[in-house]
């Protein structure tokens, strides 16, 4: 640690550079990272926010709400069955919206109407307003980003296709879903707008899109064998039926997994180059008695303080990004994922020093000394 | 055994088709307390007789025994080890830690041991003082003299204490006055701290500070009676 700070300090100008090159990297690690995360919020944070372990589609329909069609009957049956502490339906549909009560905006809004029973576990709860009730079918729930966009408690919204008016009583936070946000109404308004047609329900009786189970260690595969029909998965394998999300998610992965090699590749070589210019000098230590283990020490310590100051920077970057970032922006930051990616970053950082390390051994300490005048 | 000794020392490059024989069949011995000098011209052989002394390089036959220790037997490991605790090198011109001042060149040798006292800082400012460079502990080697660079070197080479030093051409890049002053030192450390010390030189001037002086040609090594100053050496000893 010695000879790397005391290096750090006279060599300010080459680290800085090496340093202000790590910062770029972390920053956009970050970013992409938030901006992933910030794609699957938008495209699946209803489902992730929904507090249920499994989830029943029809057997088909590849964990897609969107091709799942099964009736609402078949929740009893499940909530019945071993380690189901609950069960409770949804149906979900996309739409447009109006807003009725303001004459002045007449903007219209994509949104997802999500079909819940009123108090069940999958209505979350409003920050602001009232809940849902099952007596009152024309009150819906609607996310905050309504809000934004002029809405309020009181209006009446206007459902392109349908002719029923529904009022807004209360607001919701973080519910998107399929990119969209969300309104809840109760399971029978959802089917009244979902399935307006005649025959579109398939001739299913109270029809919706999945089933929603609460309970640990469900047994999945009895639950396929025991119900005809249905198909019982994960949460997890749920949000990555959501439309786009794999897709997405894969899209970022990749791009940070490419930045991560290019940065491993490029730190390598810095760190190669600055030791390559110093192999006379380790050659001194080493015919004064210096170790390859002292050595290696040291530059080890110095990439870890140098990688570590720029990983702390580039998250201080980050979250001045996100300060003036447009709203709309798909763009939020988790800490898990921050510190997750920081420290792959600092690993990254150390490994590709360790080639740096490997040459240090290779110095053959008789350089040092004028061997051939 | 204390001291050096070289074995039937032989030492063969191999340079492609070529061989070339740099040292050939060298022993010697060099007591603690005793101050020896290696001449000879250029491409003789004296920087090989000094890397194999310092365990910087295996001979390709016979043995060097650094105090009692079979440098064969060693690995690369210990040898580090020996370098480090045993063997104090005075190397030629520039070999001073860049980014590091004069007290701290002397300091990482201790770091390189383990962990550094309060009585090390203590023991390098004092060598330090004992060489003149008081006043220059917080100078990096780019604000000294030259003099004062392989003064820096001595004293450092000087920290660990070690029984044996071995000195490349220590005066090459000073002028005549530095240069007696540090064969001086040297040659005074090794009478008054009890050590073996080799140096190589082309600067006939500084033997008369050595006990004995060899010469080295085509990888032969010869003990130089001729040497005016050990006889003068010699009688005044006796006389
Ligand atoms: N690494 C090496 N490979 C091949 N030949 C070498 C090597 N080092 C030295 N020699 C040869 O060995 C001989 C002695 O070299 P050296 O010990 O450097 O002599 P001196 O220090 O007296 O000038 C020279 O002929 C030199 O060319
Ligand atoms: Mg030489």
């Amino acid at each position: 640690m010695f000879l790397a700070i005391k290096e750090l300090k006279h060599g300010k100008l080459r680290f800085l550079m090496i340093g202000v090159i790590t910062v770029l990297i972390a920053w956009l690690v970050f970013i992409l990272s938030g901006l992933g995360n910030g794609l699957s919020t938008l495209s699946a944070a209803t489902f992730k926010n929904m507090d249920a372990n499994y989830v029943t589609f029809e057997d088909g329909s590849r964990a897609s709400m969107s091709r799942s069609l099964l009736s609402e009957l078949l929740a009893e049956k499940l909530e019945s069955q071993p380690n189901v502490s609950a069960a409770s339906a949804m149906g979900a549909t996309m739409g447009t919206v109006l807003n009725n009560s303001d004459s002045e905006t007449n903007e219209k809004v994509d949104i997802a109407i999500l079909g819940i029973t009123p108090d069940s576990f999958l209505e979350p709860n409003v920050f602001d307003g009232k809940p849902l009730q099952a007596n009152k079918p024309l009150e819906v729930i609607a996310n905050e980003t309504l809000k934004k966009k002029g809405f309020k408690i009181g209006d009446t919204l206007k459902i392109e296709g349908s002719l029923e008016k529904m009022k807004i009583v209360g607001f919701v936070k973080n519910e998107t879903y399929n990119h969209l946000p969300a309104i809840f109404t109760t399971l029978d308004k959802w089917r009244s707008i979902q399935f307006a047609a005649p025959g579109s329900n398939k001739g299913i009786e109270k029809p919706v899109n999945a089933i929603m189970l609460q309970g640990e260690n469900i047994d999945s595969e009895k639950l396929n064998q025991l119900f005809k029909n249905t198909e019982t998965v994960t949460k997890s394998t749920a949000v990555q039926g959501m439309p786009g999300y794999k897709e997405e998610n894969g899209t970022i992965m990749m791009m940070l997994a490419f930045l991560l090699a290019i940065s491993a590749f490029v730190l390598g070589v810095f760190f190669y180059v600055l030791t390559l210019q110093k192999s006379n000098q380790f050659g001194i230590l080493k015919a004064i008695g210096a170790s390859n283990r002292f050595l290696g020490r040291a530059i080890v310590s110095q990439v870890f303080l140098l990688s570590f100051i720029s990983i702390a920077a580039g998250i201080l970057l980050t979250y001045g990004t996100a300060l003036i970032l447009p709203d709309e922006m798909p763009f939020s930051l988790d800490l898990k994922l921050v510190i997750l990616y920081a420290l792959l970053l600092l690993v990254i950082s150390i490994l590709s020093s360790l080639v740096s390390v490997r040459k240090i051994t290779k110095i053959d300490p008789l350089q040092a000394i004028g061997r051939m005048e | 055994m204390s001291g050096i000794q070289f074995k039937n020392v032989s030492k063969l490059y191999q340079q492609g088709e070529n061989q070339v024989l740099a040292l050939d069949e060298i022993s010697l011995t060099v007591e603690q307390g005793e101050f020896i000098a290696v001449i000879g011209p250029s491409g003789s052989g004296k920087s090989t007789f000094l890397a194999i002394a310092g365990a910087l390089l295996h001979p390709s036959k016979g043995e060097v025994i650094l105090n009692g220790k079979n440098l064969n037997e060693l690995k690369p490991k210990d040898l580090a080890q020996l370098r480090l605790e045993e063997i104090g090198f005075i190397l030629q011109t520039s070999n001073l830690v860049p980014y590091l001042n004069v007290l701290e060149q002397l300091l990482v040798v201790k770091r390189m041991a383990g962990k550094l006292a309060k009585a090390d800082k203590e023991y390098a400012k004092e060598l330090l003082q004992s060489l003149g460079l008081a006043a220059k502990l917080g100078k990096l080697p780019e604000q000294l003299s030259g003099g004062e660079r392989q003064r820096t070197a001595i004293a450092r080479a000087f920290m660990n204490n070690p029984s044996i030093i071995l000195a490349d051409e220590p005066t090459a890049s000073l002028d005549s006055k530095r240069a007696h002053e540090v064969v001086q030192l040297i040659a005074n450390e090794a009478k008054t701290r009890n050590k073996a010390a080799i140096m190589v030189t082309h600067d006939e001037r500084m033997l008369e500070y050595c006990d004995k002086v060899y010469q080295m040609e085509d990888g032969r090594l010869k003990h130089d009676d001729s040497n005016s100053y050990e006889k003068l050496k010699a009688i005044s000893t006796k006389g």
